[in-house]
C-alpha cells in the first residue's frame, strides 16, 4: 500500500511538468517530446501504482476554511476513471507529437496539454465536492487555450462559448454544493451518500441542489441543453478534440455526475424523485438529439462530436437508473466509448493532417490510400455500432439489461432511445466506411489531395485501439465484474 | 433431447456465442449452400459482364459464411450477430456497380436492415431478461415466473422483433429496400438476395417465434392477428406493385415481397400444416426466384434490356431462357405439378384449419387473388416473348442465346422445379415431421 | 492596554498633522513621512486588534469635553480595528506600487500636495471607521469627498478634471442627502450619538410615532451613502474618475474610499437605526435589487470596454454590487459576507489597478487593448498579478474571491425566499460575465507579443533574466507591492477562517 502523499504528487507532477515547458523553452522538437513523454509516463506509472495499491483514507492537502479542504483519495470509482485516463494519455501524447509537427507554438500547447493530465487526475481522485469543483474549474481554464490554439476567428468564438458554458456550469454547481452543504449534506464523498448518514433533507432542497450540480457538472458531459460547446470545440487541433473532448473533459463530467449521485446524494434518496425523472428525460433526449444531429452533420469531426454527445448520455442514463446494474453499465460504456471515440477522432485527425480534408463527403476512396487508418476506423465503427462481440456491443448490452431489469416508463423510453440511436449510429458511421472503400463510379482519384497512412506515432495508438476494441469486447465480462466490485458499497 | 451447443465464446455468464446443428438449421444451411453454389457457377460466367470481380466474389463468399453462422446459431445473440454481419457483407454486393442509383439503394438497404435488426435486438434484450435459458428451445424459453404481469409488454416486444426481422423478409412496412436494391445489384446478387437472404429473415422469425417466445404464448392474441393482417397486406400489395412495374428486375423484386409473405403467413398461423407449407415454400420460392432472376440476368447479359415491354419477341433469340422463365412462372403461380403448387395448397389448408376467423377463409382468398396477379405479371412476358404478334418487327441485333454455363444453371433450376414439384409430397412430409418436433 | 485606547484618536489626528507638515516638505520627504505615518498606524491598529482578539472589550472614547447629545465619540472593537488595518495596509501598498506614476503623472513639484490629500483622505477614512456619532461622520464624509477629488485632479489632464467634477457633483448630492438625514434624525430624536439615537428610534417604533419621517430618514441615509459608494444606478461617476486618475489613486479610490462609505452605512444600520428596525425593512430589499442590477450591469458594461482601466472600474461597480447584495439579504450572514467582500475587493482591485499601471508602462503609456497586446509578457510581475486577480474575480478556490463567493452564496442560501433565487441567479450570471472579460484580457496580455521569438515561443530563461535586469533596480517597490498583494490574496484564500472569525466577532458586538 502506497502512502497517501503520492496522490498529490501524482497529480502535481504533470502540472509542474507542464508549467516548466515554456519556462525551459525547448527549441528542438525531439527534446521536448522526450521530456513530455517522460513526464506523462512517470505520472501514469505512479498513478497505476496508486490504483493497484491504494492508500487508506483521504489525504488533505490544504485547508481553505475550517470546513472546506482540498483532499484526495483513491477509491473504486476513481480507479475506474483513472484507469481510462492513465492508459490513454501516453498514447494520445504520441499521437499529438506527430499531429502537432506542423503547428506553431508547440511549447505552449504541450504545457497546457500536460497540465490537463494532472487536473483530470485531480478530478478522479477528489475526496470532496469542493476539490472536485476546484479541479473542474481549473480544467476549464487550462483547456481554454488549447481550444483557441489556432487563433482563428472560429477558434476564439468556440473559446468564448466554451468559457460561458463551463463557468456557468461550475458556478451553478457551486451554488448547488453550498445549498446542499448548508442544509445538512456532507461535502466529503461517502459511498451511499446521504443514506450513509442520518440526514433528512427537504425534498425541495435535495432536488434543487441535485439539479444544479447535475447540470452544472453535466455541462462537461454535454447533456442537453448545455451541449452546444462540444461541436464548436472541433476547431481545436485533433489531439485536443480526441483526448479532451472524447475522454478527459467529457468523461470527467460523467464521472462527476456518478460521483455526486452515488457518493454525495445516494441512490436511495434520489430513487423515484422528480429530479431523477428530469435527469433521465434530458439524458434520453440527448441520446436521440446527438444521434440525429450526427447523422445530419457532414463535417467529420463535428459528426463525431455529436456522436460523443449522444454516447455520453448513454452513460448518464445508466448512472441515473440508480441500480447497481445501471451504474456498472454506465461506467462500462464510459471506458469503452472512450477508447472507441478516441480512435475515431484520431482517424479524422490523421486524414485532415495528411490530406487537409474535413468533410465526410470528401472521403471517397481514401480507404484504399490509407488502408491501416481506415481499417482502424472500421473496427471502431463496428464496435460503436454495436456489432458483437466487440466492446461497443457489450456496453450497450449491459445498459439494455440494466434498463430492462429496472423496468418502468423511463427505463423503456431510454431503451427505445438507445435502439433508435443505434440505427442512426450505424448509418452515420457506415456511410463513411462505405464511401471510403466503395467510391462511386466516375470517381476521379487523380484530382484529390494525396494521402497515405500516417507515421508510426499515429499508427501505433490506432493499432492498439483497434486491438483493444476486440479484446475488451471478448473480456467485457471480467471488466464489468471488476467495475462491480470497485463500486460495491455504494448501494445502502 | 438436444445435444449441448458448441460454445465458441463466453461473453458474460449468460451470454455466449454458441452453435448447434439442429434439423431446421441444417435444412436452411443446405438450401443456402445449394443456391449459393448454383448461382456461383452462374456468376463465374456472368462476371465477364462486370468489373471488380475480386471484391464481388469476396463479399459473395463472406455473406455465405455469415449465413452458415446464422443457420447454426444456438442462441439469439449468436443469430443476431450473424444476421448483422450478413447485412454488412451483402451491402457491397448491392453497391457493386458503383452508380449513384446503387449508392442510394445500398443506403436504403442498410437503413432498413439495420432498423429491422435493431428491433430484433430489442427482442434479444427482453428475451434474455425474461427467459430460463438463452438457447433456442422448441416451444420457447420464457420463464413463467418472471413474465407474470408483463405478458402484454412481452407480446409487444415479440411483435416488434418479428416486424424487425421481417424487414429482411420484405414485410410491410419495411419492404421498400427490396425494389430499390434488386435492380441495381448484379444479377447473381439479386438472385441470392431474393432467394436466400430474405429467407434469412424468415429463419430468424421462425427462431424467434417458435424457439424463443413459443407458439403457445402468441396463439390467438392480437399479435398473431396483426401479423397475419400485415402479411396478407404485403402479399396483395406486392403482387399489385409487381403487376404495375415495368422494369423486369423490380417486378421480380416486388414479387419476392409478395411471395415471401406467403411464407410468413404460414408461419404466423402457428399450426403444423401452415408451418410445413411455409417451409416448403421457402424451398420452392428460392429455386423459382433464383431461376427468374438468373433468367433476367441472361437477358441483361445478352441484350442489356431492362424493361418488360422491350422483351417482345425475345423468344426468337433466347428460346431456352424464356422457356425456363415460363416454367418458373408456372411454378410461381402455383400450377401443378410444378414446384409451388403444393406449398400454396398446404398453406391454404393450414389457414383453413386454424380456426382463426376471419383469416381462416380470408387467407386462402388472398392467396388465390395473388396467384392470379402473379400469372398476370409473369405470363405476359412469356407470351409476348414467344408470340409478339404480327405488328412486331425485331429491332436491335440478334445476339443469340446466353452462354452455355448460364443457360445450364437456369435449366438445372427449371429441372429442379419440375422434379421437386412432382416429388413434393415426401418433402412436405419431411417438413411436417419437423413441425411436429417444434410444436410441443 | 490603556495606551491602546488612544489608538483610534491617534489614527485620526496623526495623519492630519502629518498632512499639514507636508505643506512645507519636498517630495521625497513628504513621501517618507507619509509612509512612516501609515506604517506606524498600521502597527498600532494591529496591536489594538490583537488586544480585542485576546478578549479586551470594545470601548468608546469621548473626544473633547462635550457629552451627549452633541459630543463626539469614538468606538473601537474587532471590526473597526480590522477595517482600519486593512485600509492602512492597502493604502501603503497602493502608494508603493503607484509611486512611479506619481512622478510621471503629477510632476515633482506637486508630489507633496498629493501626499497631503492622501493623508487627509486616510484620516477621514479612519475617522469614518471609528466614529460613533453622526456629526463627526458628516464632517469627515465631506473631507473624504474633497480629498478624493484632490487625488484625482492631481494628475492634470482634461479627463481628470471632468471626471472629478462629475464625482464632486454626485458625491456632494450624496453628502447633502446624508446631511438632511442627520438633521431629520436630530429633529426626531434629539441626539447625535449613535447608541442614543438607537434607543430613541426603538422607542419611536414602539410608540408608533413619526413612522413616515423615520422611513424617510433611513432612505436618505441609504441613498446618500449609496451615491457615494457607487451603487447602481448611482455609479455613473465612477468609471471616469477611476480610470482617468493615476494608478495609485485609482487603487485607493476603488479599493478604499468606496468601502469607507459602505462601512459607515453598515454602522448606521446597525448602531443608529438598530437591527430590530432594519431586519425586514424595505430599504434592504431595494439595496438588494440595486446590488443585483449592479452586479449584472456593471459586468455587462465591462464586457464592452476597450480600455483596461475603464474595464476595471466597471468591474468595481459589479463587485460593489456583491456587497450590497450581501447587505440587502438582511441577515447577519449577509452582512458578514458583505464585509468579507469589502476586504477581498479592496485587496484585489487595488492590486489590479497597480498592475494595470505597470502594464500601461510596458505599452508606452497607453491603456487601450490594442496597445496592451502581450504586455503581460513584457511586465511579468503585472501579468502574474493579473492572473491572480482574474482567478480571484472568478472565484477559484485558493484565492480570496472564492471566500467571497462562498460566504455570499451560503448567506443567500440561508434566506428562504425570493432573495435566495435572485441573488444566486445574479451570482451565476455575474461570474460568467466576469470570467469572460477578465480571461479575454488575460489572453490579450499573454497573447501576441510585439517581438515574437522564433516559433512564437516565450524563451523562459533568457527572458526572465532580461526582465529582472531591466526592472529590479528601479522598481523594487512596485514589485514588492504587487508580490505583497498577491501574498495577501492567497493568504485570505487559504486562511480565511481568521478573517471571517474577526468579522463575525466584530458584528456580534457591533451595536
Amino acid at each position: 500500500m502506497m502512502s497517501g502523499y503520492w496522490i498529490p504528487i501524482a497529480i502535481f507532477l504533470p502540472i509542474l511538468g507542464g508549467v516548466l515547458i515554456p519556462l525551459i523553452g525547448f527549441s528542438r522538437a525531439k527534446t521536448r517530446e522526450i521530456y513530455v513523454l517522460s513526464v506523462v509516463l512517470a505520472t501514469s506509472l505512479l498513478t497505476a501504482g496508486l490504483m493497484i495499491a491504494p492508500p487508506e483514507g483521504a489525504v488533505s492537502v490544504v485547508s481553505i476554511t475550517r470546513t472546506i479542504d482540498i483532499a484526495f483519495y483513491v477509491d473504486g470509482l476513481g480507479t475506474v476513471f483513472g484507469v481510462l485516463v492513465t492508459f490513454l494519455w501516453p498514447l494520445a501524447t504520441l499521437y499529438a507529437f506527430e499531429y502537432m509537427a506542423h503547428e506553431h507554438r508547440r511549447n505552449t500547447f504541450f504545457a497546457y496539454y500536460t497540465m490537463t493530465y494532472g487536473l483530470t487526475l485531480g478530478i478522479a481522485f477528489s475526496a470532496n465536492l469542493i476539490t472536485m469543483y476546484l479541479f473542474c474549474e481549473l480544467l476549464t481554464l487550462v483547456t481554454l487555450p488549447l481550444i483557441t490554439h489556432t487563433r482563428t476567428k472560429a477558434a476564439y468564438v468556440a473559446g468564448v462559448k466554451y468559457l460561458i458554458y463551463f463557468v456557468a456550469g461550475a458556478t451553478a454547481a457551486f451554488v448547488g454544493i453550498i445549498l446542499f452543504f448548508v442544509n445538512g449534506g456532507g461535502l466529503d464523498f461517502v459511498p451511499g451518500g446521504l443514506s450513509a448518514g442520518t440526514v433528512d433533507m427537504a425534498p425541495g432542497i435535495l432536488g434543487a441542489s441535485f439539479l444544479l450540480m447535475f447540470f452544472g457538472f453535466g455541462a462537461k458531459a454535454a447533456i442537453f441543453p448545455v451541449q452546444d460547446w462540444l461541436p464548436s470545440a472541433g476547431v481545436a487541433p485533433t489531439p485536443v478534440t480526441a483526448l479532451l473532448h472524447a475522454v478527459a473533459v467529457v468523461k470527467s463530467g460523467v464521472f462527476a455526475i456518478a460521483r455526486l449521485t452515488y457518493y454525495s446524494f445516494g441512490a436511495a434518496p434520489l430513487e423515484g424523485t422528480l429530479v431523477q425523472k428530469i435527469a433521465l428525460s434530458f439524458a434520453i433526449f440527448t441520446i436521440l438529439y446527438g444521434a440525429i444531429m450526427a447523422w445530419k452533420e457532414v463535417h467529420f469531426k463535428r459528426r463525431l462530436a455529436y456522436s460523443t454527445i449522444s454516447n455520453l448520455s448513454y452513460m448518464i442514463f445508466g448512472i441515473l437508473l440508480l441500480t447497481p446494474a445501471g451504474l456498472v453499465a454506465g461506467l462500462l460504456h464510459m471506458l469503452f466509448h472512450g477508447i472507441m471515440k478516441i480512435a475515431l477522432f484520431f482517424v479524422a485527425g490523421a486524414v485532415a493532417c495528411q490530406s487537409g480534408l474535413h468533410y465526410v463527403t470528401d472521403l471517397r476512396g481514401y480507404g484504399r490510400r490509407m488502408p491501416r487508418t481506415f481499417a482502424a476506423f472500421t473496427m471502431a465503427s463496428l464496435s460503436l455500432m454495436g456489432v458483437a462481440p466487440l466492446c461497443g456491443f457489450m456496453s450497450k448490452w449491459y445498459l439494455a439489461q440494466a434498463a430492462v431489469a429496472r423496468g418502468g416508463v423511463y427505463a423503456y423510453l431510454g431503451l427505445g432511445a438507445l435502439l433508435v440511436a443505434a440505427v442512426f449510429t450505424a448509418i452515420y458511421l457506415l456511410t463513411i466506411v462505405l464511401r471510403a472503400y466503395f467510391p462511386q463510379k466516375g470517381y476521379e482519384a487523380a484530382g484529390r489531395p494525396e494521402a497515405k497512412d500516417p507515421g508510426l506515432y499515429m499508427q501505433i495508438p490506432l493499432g492498439i485501439f483497434a486491438l483493444a476494441v476486440v479484446l475488451l469486447g471478448l473480456f467485457a465480462w471480467p471488466v464489468a465484474e471488476w467495475i462491480r466490485s470497485a463500486v460495491a458499497g455504494t448501494f445502502i | 433431447m438436444q445435444e449441448a451447443p458448441f460454445v465458441l465464446l463466453m461473453l458474460t455468464d449468460s451470454l455466449t456465442l454458441a452453435f448447434r446443428a439442429d434439423v431446421l438449421g441444417l435444412a436452411f444451411l443446405t438450401l443456402a449452400l445449394l443456391m449459393w453454389t448454383a448461382v456461383g457457377i452462374y456468376a463465374l460466367r456472368y462476371k465477364d459482364h462486370q468489373e471488380n470481380n475480386g471484391r464481388f466474389f469476396a463479399f459473395y463468399l463472406l455473406t455465405l459464411v455469415m449465413l452458415v453462422g446464422l443457420s447454426l446459431a444456438a442462441n439469439y445473440v449468436t443469430m443476431y450477430l450473424f444476421f448483422e454481419m450478413m447485412t454488412l457483407c451483402s451491402v457491397p454486393l448491392v453497391l457493386h456497380n458503383g452508380s449513384a442509383e446503387a449508392s442510394s439503394a445500398a443506403k436504403k438497404y442498410l437503413f432498413y436492415s439495420i432498423f429491422g435488426a435493431t428491433l430484433g435486438l430489442l427482442g434479444l434484450f427482453f428475451i434474455h431478461a425474461y427467459s430460463i435459458s438463452s438457447d433456442f428451445l422448441p416451444g420457447g424459453v420464457l420463464d413463467a415466473a418472471k413474465i407474470a404481469g408483463n405478458e402484454e409488454m412481452l407480446r409487444t416486444i415479440a411483435f416488434l422483433a418479428v416486424m424487425g426481422f421481417g424487414a429482411k423478409a420484405g414485410l410491410f412496412p419495411l419492404h421498400a429496400w427490396l425494389p430499390a436494391a434488386h435492380p441495381v445489384a448484379p444479377s447473381p446478387a439479386s438472385a441470392v438476395l431474393s432467394g436466400v437472404i430474405t429467407k434469412a429473415g424468415v429463419f430468424c422469425i421462425i427462431r424467434v417465434i417458435y424457439f424463443q417466445f413459443g407458439a403457445a404464448f402468441l396463439r390467438d392474441t392480437w399479435v398473431q392477428r396483426s401479423w397475419i393482417a400485415v402479411a396478407l397486406l404485403t402479399i396483395l400489395m406486392g403482387s399489385l406493385m409487381a403487376f404495375r412495374e415495368k422494369r423486369l428486375k423490380t417486378r421480380l423484386a416486388y414479387s419476392t415481397v409478395s411471395q415471401v409473405s406467403y411464407i410468413l403467413l404460414g408461419l404466423f398461423f402457428l399450426n403444423e400444416a401452415a408451418f410445413a407449407g411455409a417451409l416448403l415454400h421457402v424451398l420452392y420460392h428460392s429455386i423459382l426466384k433464383d431461376g427468374l432472376f438468373l433468367s433476367a440476368g441472361n437477358i441483361l447479359y445478352q441484350t442489356h434490356l431492362e424493361n418488360v415491354e422491350e422483351l417482345k419477341g425475345l423468344g426468337r433469340q433466347m428460346p431456352r431462357t424464356l422457356g425456363c422463365f415460363a416454367i418458373f412462372s408456372l411454378g410461381l403461380t402455383g400450377i401443378p405439378p410444378f414446384a409451388g403448387f403444393l406449398s400454396k395448397w398446404e398453406l391454404a389448408a393450414g389457414a383453413l384449419s386454424s380456426g382463426l376467423l376471419p383469416y381462416a377463409w380470408l387467407a386462402p382468398a388472398v392467396l388465390l387473388i395473388s396467384a392470379m396477379l402473379t400469372a398476370g405479371y409473369l405470363f405476359p412476358i412469356v407470351i409476348h416473348g414467344f408470340f409478339p404478334g404480327r405488328a412486331y418487327r425485331s429491332e436491335g441485333p440478334d445476339t443469340g442465346e446466353a452462354p452455355v454455363a448460364m443457360v445450364g444453371v437456369v435449366g438445372a433450376l427449371a429441372a429442379a422445379t419440375v422434379v421437386l414439384g412432382l416429388f413434393g409430397a415426401p418433402i412436405l412430409k419431411f417438413f411436417l415431421d419437423l413441425a411436429g418436433t417444434i410444436f410441443l | 492596554m490603556n495606551l491602546l485606547y488612544n489608538v483610534p484618536a491617534f489614527s485620526i489626528l496623526l495623519p492630519m498633522l502629518a498632512g499639514v507638515i507636508c505643506l512645507v516638505l519636498p517630495a521625497r520627504a513628504s513621501r517618507r513621512l507619509s509612509n512612516t505615518v501609515i506604517v506606524v498606524l498600521a502597527l498600532l491598529s494591529f496591536l489594538l486588534l490583537n488586544s480585542f482578539l485576546d478578549g479586551a472589550p470594545t470601548f468608546t472614547y469621548r473626544m473633547g469635553h462635550y457629552g451627549a447629545p452633541i459630543g463626539n465619540e469614538i468606538r473601537a472593537g474587532e471590526l473597526e480595528s480590522a477595517m482600519a488595518m486593512m485600509f492602512l495596509v492597502v493604502m501603503m501598498l497602493s502608494l508603493m506600487g503607484g509611486r512611479n506614476h506619481l512622478r510621471s503623472d503629477i510632476g515633482r513639484s506637486k508630489v507633496n500636495l498629493y501626499y497631503i490629500s492622501v493623508l487627509f483622505l486616510l484620516s477621514s477614512m479612519l475617522a469614518l471607521t471609528y466614529t460613533n456619532d453622526l456629526f463627526t461622520a458628516y464632517v469627515f464624509v465631506e473631507i473624504n469627498t474633497v480629498t478624493a477629488c484632490g487625488i484625482i485632479i492631481s494628475k492634470e489632464d482634461g479627463y481628470t478634471l471632468a471626471a472629478s467634477m462629475r464625482y464632486l457633483i454626485m458625491s456632494l448630492l450624496g453628502s447633502g442627502l446624508f446631511l438632511i438625514g442627520i438633521c431629520l434624525v436630530y429633529g426626531l430624536t434629539g441626539h447625535l450619538l449613535m447608541p442614543n439615537i438607537q434607543e430613541a428610534v426603538n422607542q419611536l417604533v414602539q410608540n408608533g410615532h413619526y413612522q413616515a419621517p423615520l422611513q424617510v430618514t433611513i432612505a436618505l441615509f441609504a441613498v446618500g451613502l449609496a451615491l457615494k459608494s457607487a451603487l447602481w444606478p448611482f455609479h455613473s461617476w465612477l468609471p471616469d474618475a477611476h480610470s482617468s486618475a493615476s494608478a495609485a489613486s485609482s487603487a485607493i479610490l476603488s479599493g478604499l474610499v468606496l468601502k469607507s462609505f459602505i462601512f459607515l452605512m453598515i454602522k448606521i444600520f446597525f448602531r443608529t437605526v438598530g437591527p430590530d428596525v432594519m431586519t425586514g425593512h424595505a430599504i434592504l430589499n431595494l439595496l438588494l435589487v440595486f446590488g443585483v442590477l449592479g452586479m449584472l450591469l456593471g459586468s455587462v458594461n465591462a464586457l464592452f470596454e476597450k480600455d483596461i482601466k475603464r474595464m476595471l472600474a466597471f468591474s468595481s461597480v459589479s463587485q460593489i454590487g456583491y456587497i450590497f447584495c450581501g447587505i440587502g439579504l438582511g441577515t447577519i450572514a449577509g452582512v458578514s459576507a458583505a464585509l468579507v467582500q469589502v476586504v477581498v475587493h479592496a485587496v484585489t482591485k487595488a492590486m489590479l489597478f497597480i498592475a494595470a499601471g505597470g502594464l500601461m508602462d510596458a505599452s508606452g503609456g497607453r491603456k487601450d487593448f490594442d496597445a496592451l497586446q502581450g504586455a503581460g509578457k513584457r511586465d511579468i510581475v503585472a501579468g502574474a498579478a493579473f492572473v491572480v486577480g482574474t482567478m480571484s474575480m472568478i472565484g477559484l478556490p485558493f484565492f480570496a474571491g472564492f471566500i467571497t463567493k462562498l460566504t455570499l452564496v451560503t448567506a443567500a442560501a440561508g434566506t428562504h425566499d425570493w432573495r435566495t433565487y435572485v441573488s444566486l441567479a445574479a451570482i451565476v450570471v455575474s461570474t460568467i460575465l466576469t470570467a469572460i472579460y477578465y480571461i479575454r484580457v488575460l489572453s490579450l496580455l499573454f497573447g501576441r507579443n510585439g517581438s515574437e521569438e522564433q516559433d512564437g515561443e516565450v524563451r523562459g530563461r533568457r527572458f526572465l533574466s532580461a526582465y529582472l535586469r531591466r526592472h529590479l533596480s528601479m522598481d523594487t517597490e512596485y514589485i514588492l507591492a504587487i508580490l505583497a498583494f498577491i501574498g495577501i490574496n492567497l493568504w485570505i484564500g487559504l486562511r480565511s477562517d481568521d478573517l471571517v472569525d474577526i468579522i463575525n466577532a466584530g458584528l456580534a458586538t457591533f451595536q
